[in-house]
């Protein structure tokens, strides 16, 4: 198994996720970037898109994906943290108002996570 | 003297009153907790974005962003005041609009921004009739914050205003809580740090940035001052039920003395009563009896 390191993914409103991650797949301004333990210690700023992570939950790896509207993420050698406004899980997302959101808002933030909401939904 | 039915009468209503005011205050009870949920939710994402912000402050030497930068000479100075929207909490929302008031004293030209019902009210009376507003006790905190963060980040960009000056609650206890006064913008770095120095610093030194530390920064100030904002209105919301719980139980308490006040009175009455009308049953029957 692949080292591991502690991630949390904060949103203002709740922890969404605080544990154990071997990869951590996050969409920066600058394009999609992967961190493994043992990173360089790194801080990037966050477009809205889908976040992709191999966890591990009591002692299982799982396959952790959420859309996540703005946000940072910061990785030291401590840790992962992904801060973001909102991260939605697969089961939250509102597939009807994403459509309608991506179709019409004029907003590109708004249009990009409701892009990225369709996407971890598969749409 | 008041008579019998009079003060039954009022013993009746002040009874009334109590249940009111008691009602009032197990609400505020559990209102408190909720927003104290609220406020620890929120604190891992304030350490988070501090721990963030301290990092880079340590990065870069020299910041060319807004934030950082005096604003414009001779503009006013903005002030938000953050108050509760409603009333019944003792001297809360006096003292919040009160310090805007001091603040307005020696700032004459300040121009305010107003969140929660009462500093609108306040504000309107102060001279400001047209200015921004926003309820303070709406599901949606998160989305007033971040407008306005942006309202009042436009107006520092523009010139409009020279500083970004907060009035807010802090809760020391939950007996006591207390008008607070802070610059938020432009940004003091000692203001970010303060907490991360007490933990001992994040990671120092070789950090890579994507793309640039300044395009970080430039997205995190703008984030850390819609949080801050975000999180006094927290601090304010759970202030003031606290305020609430306290005002309503002096009131449940003033009530009960009252009661006993008023019981105590009525037996006299009663009791003065009774005894008059028997020393006119004996004066009569003597009077009878002498004859």
């Amino acid at each position: 198994m692949a080292s591991t390191i502690p991630f949390t993914l904060i949103t203002p409103q709740s922890v969404a996720f605080s544990g154990q991650a071997e990869l951590v797949i996050v969409t920066t301004t600058e394009g999609e970037e992967g961190i493994l333990a043992k990173h360089a210690p790194f801080l990037a700023a966050l477009k809205p898109g889908v976040l992709r992570a191999n966890v591990i939950v009591e002692e299982k790896p799982q396959r952790l994906e959420l859309a996540t509207r703005g946000g940072f993420i910061q990785a030291l050698p401590d840790g992962i943290t992904v801060l973001a406004d909102e991260a939605l899980r697969f089961e939250d997302v509102d597939v009807a108002a994403s459509r309608i959101e991506l179709a019409e808002s004029s907003d590109p933030l708004v249009a990009e996570f409701a892009a990225a909401k369709l996407r971890l939904t598969g749409h | 003297m008041p008579s019998v039915k009079d003060l039954r009468d009022r013993i009746r209503s002040m009874k009334n009153t109590q249940q009111i005011t008691k009602a009032m205050k197990q609400v505020a009870a559990a209102k408190i907790r909720r927003a104290e949920a609220a406020q620890k939710q929120a604190r891992p994402y304030a350490d988070a974005l501090s721990r963030m912000l301290n990092d880079l402050m340590a990065a870069v030497s020299s910041v060319d962003h807004p934030f950082m930068k005096p604003g414009r000479q001779g503009a006013p100075v903005g002030v938000i005041l953050m108050t509760a929207d409603k009333g019944l909490c003792g001297a809360f929302n006096g003292n919040l609009i009160r310090a805007a008031e001091q603040f307005q004293k020696t700032h004459p030209n300040a121009v305010f921004y107003s969140v929660g019902i009462k500093a609108r009210n306040a504000i309107r009376r102060m001279g400001q009739p047209d200015h921004a507003t926003w309820p303070l006790n709406v599901p949606t905190k998160l989305a007033t914050a971040q407008d306005v963060a942006s309202l009042v980040t436009q107006a520092f960009v523009d010139g409009k205003i020279s500083e970004i000056v907060l009035i807010s609650a802090k809760l020391v206890s939950m007996i006591s809580q207390r008008p607070e006064t802070r610059r938020l913008v432009p940004f003091s770095q000692s203001a970010a740090s303060e907490a991360e120095h007490a933990k001992g610093g994040g990671a120092k030194g070789a950090v890579e940035f994507a793309p640039s530390p300044e395009f970080v920064l430039s997205r995190l100030l703008p984030k850390y001052l819609e949080f801050t904002l975000f999180s006094s209105m927290l601090e304010t919301d759970a202030s003031f039920f606290a305020a609430q719980l306290v005002a309503m139980n002096n009131a449940t308490e003033n009530a009960g003395k009252l009661i006993d006040e008023y019981t105590i009175q009525m037996n006299n009455a009663r009791q003065a009563a009774i005894t008059k009308e028997l020393l006119e049953i004996v004066g009569g029957a003597e009077a009878l009896s002498g004859s």
